[in-house]
């Protein structure tokens, strides 16, 4: 009939819909009328209404069967919005009665949504996930687009009806299929809108759907929700409150791409002024969404910051800034440094434009000094011919300048330290930007170079200055000396002056003691012991200060090792410095002393052979007795030195510690899982020795392989689930040093059966509350790891065939299957082990090109393990005929090579 | 469209309801709840989201943190190495 017509052209284009509608209200009308075709036969007024209804959901029916793969289910449901909605409108009379807080008039039309949404109720909760689906896209489109101004709440039955389906719609939040709950958050937020359950008593009779918790499932089911598409959709529509923002935002770090990105492409924008956000949140936006692992998220920040902030700000960069927390990561600036880049970088208008007159040097911030040195550093990255074009020279201040520039700001450093002002932080900052400028100019002007080196040299004396400050001057200076014996000899001054500071003060402080002691016998009793007192007080004091003097002299020179790299015993400032203050330091009682000491060494390790074999042991006490910052320290130093000087620091005659030892040393650390850093410190070290090639002696291959065994069993072991820089750092490292070099896949092969077992060992014995990833998950990476087609063939045999054409080593899969087969028919190997490596070597590689013996030898592992019965499990017993039968495939084929090659001699 | 698939487009047949013959009449009763025992609603263990769905903390971890020395991080690793 007529309604059937008007759904059959509804669902093929929405072109018509418009009209479609109208015909249909049409209908509607005639019902209610009793006139019309349709009409008249039933008779109109209130059955007429019923009738249509009745009708209209029949035909509907068809519609809510649709999958939801196909288009014209959408397109029908669209259309029914569009009708309804119609209806609506046409009685537009009764938003006034609204207004009015009168009564509302109870139209036909309201009865229409009234006996449509009844009729939908029960559908809601059907069995079939189709109708659940097409049911809650249907309301969800109606609560969206016909229903926002509806007065649900005119009746007791109206509103009944409507907390009936809010109440229908919250449960279905936690329906089976992920695209019914997507349709019904939808809903259930358009309702929240409307108000629907919000009105006094309502809370009371039930407290459990009240308004604040429905907000509350809302946001748990934005946490939790195992879709992506849900905790979407839930971004997308809630209102953004005071309330619910934090929750919002902190989907910045969803482990979806796709919601992180929306935040910042469609909440953020939807806010407004980026100025209204807090602080705190401003920086985590940046921190989060500039360092996103995903590409379009970051470009996605970026954009935030190079367009919508800069606008919200009228191009004022440095209002930014002021907007954020520029000094609080350190002088380079953390992601603000990172942002800025990306802007230069974008905006190549603004890079044009920018100019730095006098009047910006005179009046510096902690904002502007780090913007200018961003900028600079910008233009001096760029490739010369680009730089030349950016004309940076130009824009900086010329050397001179810049000089009487740092020098005031070094100045204004020095009163705020002594006066205790807590500006000092600003210029503290301020310097160091300026510093950083410093070390990047071009130092043609020898009047220029004079005026800064001279200016540095002085301000280097000083001991007030913050250690930040005094490590960039250190920087600059080595920039600006004649090679590194001069420097060293000026650094060398420098701490002597340093240390004079000690003598100097020591007779100050006497000097202080006496009047203050003069001042009060007037007024003591006991002579005697007010003067043991005031003694006492002066000694210690002098103490602080030569511990202080100590430290900077010390760290002074630590940063100037830091900058040299030339042989030790060749530089004799070098040698003086080591005996004089270095190796009196490492005994020292006083402990920061020691421990500074202790870097100072090491760093002179690192310029020594000899030096660094006597010292090693001295290391691996430190790290064997110390506290955890100490432990660090120790490993990065041991570290250091054999990434310096190799293994072959073992065989020398002054070296104490065997390779063995610091071997074992370092898997202990390994196992330190109650000490996260200490243990990702150890990781990072192992990992970082390994790829560098710096153990792999054979004679110590046992060792070795136990430390690799050690770092794959960390890798999935439960223990470590927390100590996300250890699983990081594994990520990127087990692939790359697999896959890097040929000899490395070998290890790693060699140890993969041991290693599933001690896995499968700590499986057993997990507690409760202890996750790991499956077993499956651990045997398809050891796989993986040990794909021969997968190694680059780095080390020697790279470039010979090219890398990546040629199958460097087709036996590791092989000999892995070996070993496999002969743990699987061995009686120790219990079922859970043998289906588990059964279940691998079905992903095993074995290619016809590996070698002859091998692919025998395993051919005959396979024959006897099916003949032994090995496999009790269907799935293994299959594994093992496949294999039995790829392999005697192979062997055939090559035993009738074999055969050929004998007759054809 | 830099690796856009080659693969030819099938051609889909469109489907469309029959809301014209009365063959294909749906039911209340298809549409509506039965009893069943299958639920509709999500398992338990999936309500709740250990971590809420967030990632770990990035460490950031990288090759070149490979490569430098730890006391000296503007020193490069492999340069030092191939000078002796």
């Amino acid at each position: 009939d007529a309604i059937a017509t008007i759904f059959q052209s509804a669902q093929k284009t929405t072109a018509g819909h418009r009209k479609l509608a109208i015909t249909m209200r049409s209908i509607w009308e005639q019902c209610a009328a009793g006139t019309g075709p349709l009409g008249a036969s039933i008779g109109g007024g209130r059955v007429g209404e019923k009738a249509f209804v009745k009708e209209f959901t029949g035909f509907l029916n068809r519609v809510l069967m649709t999958k939801k793969s196909e288009v014209v289910g959408d397109r029908c449901l669209r259309f029914t919005d569009l009708f309804v909605r119609g209806l609506l409108d046409k009685g537009g009379e009764d938003e006034q009665m609204i207004e009015e807080e009168e009564a509302v008039e109870e139209t036909s039309a309201i009865r229409f949504v009234l006996r449509f949404i009844f009729y939908l109720l029960p559908l809601i909760s059907s069995r079939e996930k189709t109708v659940r689906y097409r049911t809650t896209q249907l309301l969800s489109l109606l609560l969206a687009n016909a229903l926002p101004e509806f007065p649900y709440d005119y009746s007791t039955k109206s509103n009944a009806i409507f907390k009936q389906l809010r109440s229908e719609l919250l449960k279905r939040i936690k329906d089976k299929e992920a695209p019914v709950r997507v349709q019904a958050v939808v809903g259930v937020i358009k309702l929240l809108e409307m108000g629907v359950g919000t009105d006094e008593g309502d809370s009371e009779d039930d407290d459990e759907e009240g308004d604040g918790n429905v907000l509350a499932v809302l946001i748990e089911a934005m946490q939790n929700d195992p879709s992506a598409d849900v905790r979407r959709t839930i971004l997308y529509h809630i209102n953004p409150t005071s309330e619910t923002l934090p929750y919002l935002l902190e989907r910045t770090r969803d482990t979806d791409p796709a919601t992180r990105r929306s935040v910042f492409t469609r909440l953020l924008p939807s806010l407004g002024d980026f100025r209204h956000l807090s602080i705190g949140m401003r920086e985590k936006l940046l921190r989060w969404g500039l360092n996103d692992r995903d590409e379009s998220v970051r470009e996605a920040a970026r954009r935030m910051f190079n367009y919508r902030w800069l606008e919200d700000v009228d191009g004022d960069v440095i209002e930014i800034l002021e907007r954020l927390d520029v000094t609080c990561d350190g002088p380079q600036g953390g992601v603000k440094e990172l942002a800025l880049r990306g802007f230069w970088e974008e905006r190549k208008d603004f890079v044009e434009k920018i100019t730095f007159g006098d009047e910006f040097w005179e009046d510096l911030t902690a904002e502007s000094a780090f913007l200018a040195r961003s900028y600079n550093d910008y233009c001096r990255d760029l490739p010369s011919a680009q730089r030349e074009a950016g004309e940076i020279d130009e824009k900086m201040p010329e050397v001179t300048k810049l000089a009487l520039h740092l020098q005031k700001y070094l100045n204004k450093l020095v009163v705020a330290l002594e006066g205790e002002d807590a500006e000092a932080a600003t210029w503290e900052f301020v310097a160091e930007q300026l510093l950083m400028i410093a070390s990047r100019m071009d130092y043609g002007d020898e009047i220029g170079r004079r005026k800064m080196f001279a200016l540095l040299r002085e301000s280097l004396a000083i001991p007030e200055l913050p250690e930040g400050v005094t490590k960039l001057i250190v920087e600059c200076l080595a920039k600006l000396s004649m090679g590194e014996g001069d420097f060293c000899m000026l650094i060398l001054e420098v701490i002597a002056e340093v240390h004079d500071r000690i003598a100097d003060d020591d007779d100050e402080a006497g000097v202080a003691d006496e009047s203050f002691h003069s001042a009060k016998s007037d007024v003591s009793d006991d002579d005697d012991l007010e003067d043991s007192i005031t003694v006492r007080a002066a000694s210690v004091k002098a103490t602080v200060k030569e511990l202080m003097i100590n430290l900077k002299c010390l760290h002074i020179a630590q940063c100037m090792l830091e900058n040299v790299s030339g042989s030790l015993k060749k530089n004799t400032h070098l040698v003086t410095m080591l005996n004089g203050l270095v190796v009196p330091a490492v005994r020292s009682h006083e402990a920061p002393v020691r421990e500074r000491g202790l870097r100072c060494l090491g760093l002179s390790c690192l310029l020594d052979k000899t030096l660094a074999e006597e010292n090693l042991t001295l290391f691996a006490h430190c790290f064997n007795k110390g506290h955890e910052a100490l432990q660090i320290e120790a490993l990065h130093i041991m570290s250091d030195i054999l990434v310096t000087h190799g293994s072959a620091i073992f065989e020398g005659d002054s070296c104490a510690v065997e390779q063995r030892t610091l071997y074992r040393m370092f898997a202990k650390a390994l196992k330190l899982d109650e000490v996260v850093e200490v243990q990702a410190t150890a990781t990072e070290v192992i990992c970082k020795l390994m790829l560098a090639q710096v153990i792999k002696d054979e004679e110590v291959l046992t060792s070795f392989c136990q430390l690799l065994k050690v770092l794959v069993i960390a890798y999935f072991d439960s223990a470590t689930a927390d100590n996300q820089s250890l699983r990081q750092i594994l990520t990127y490292f087990l692939p790359v040093y697999c896959h890097s070099r040929p000899e490395n896949q070998t290890r790693m092969q060699k140890i993969t059966l041991n290693t599933i077992h001690q896995l499968l060992l700590i499986r057993e014995n997990l507690g409760e509350e202890e996750e790991m990833v499956s077993i499956t998950t651990t045997t398809s990476q050891m796989v993986d790891w040990t794909d021969p087609r997968k190694n680059v063939g780095g080390g020697v045999q790279a470039g010979r065939s090219g890398i990546g054409e040629k199958i460097v080593d087709p036996n590791v899969h092989v000999d892995l299957a070996i070993d496999t087969l002969e743990r699987v028919s061995s009686s120790s190997c219990n079922k859970e082990e043998k289906k588990v490596l059964c279940a691998m070597l079905g992903k095993l590689y074995i290619p016809a090109e590996a070698t002859p013996e091998k692919l025998r030898e395993l051919y005959e592992l396979v024959t006897q393990a099916i003949g032994d019965k090995v496999a009790t499990d269907a799935p293994s017993r299959n594994a093992l005929n496949k294999l039995e039968l790829l392999l005697g495939k192979i062997v055939n084929e090559l035993e009738r090579d074999g055969v050929t090659e004998a007759t054809g001699d | 469209p830099v690796n856009a698939p080659v693969r030819q487009r099938k051609e889909k047949e469109t489907f469309l309801i029959d809301f014209m013959s009365p063959e294909a009449e749906v039911t209340d009763d298809v549409v509506r709840p039965k009893k069943g025992t299958a639920s509709i609603n999500m398992p338990k263990k999936d309500w709740k989201s250990k971590s809420r769905n967030l990632l770990p903390d990035d460490k950031h971890f990288n090759s070149t943190q490979l490569k430098k020395l730890f006391l000296k991080p503007k020193a490069v690793l492999y340069a030092t190495k191939s000078s002796k």
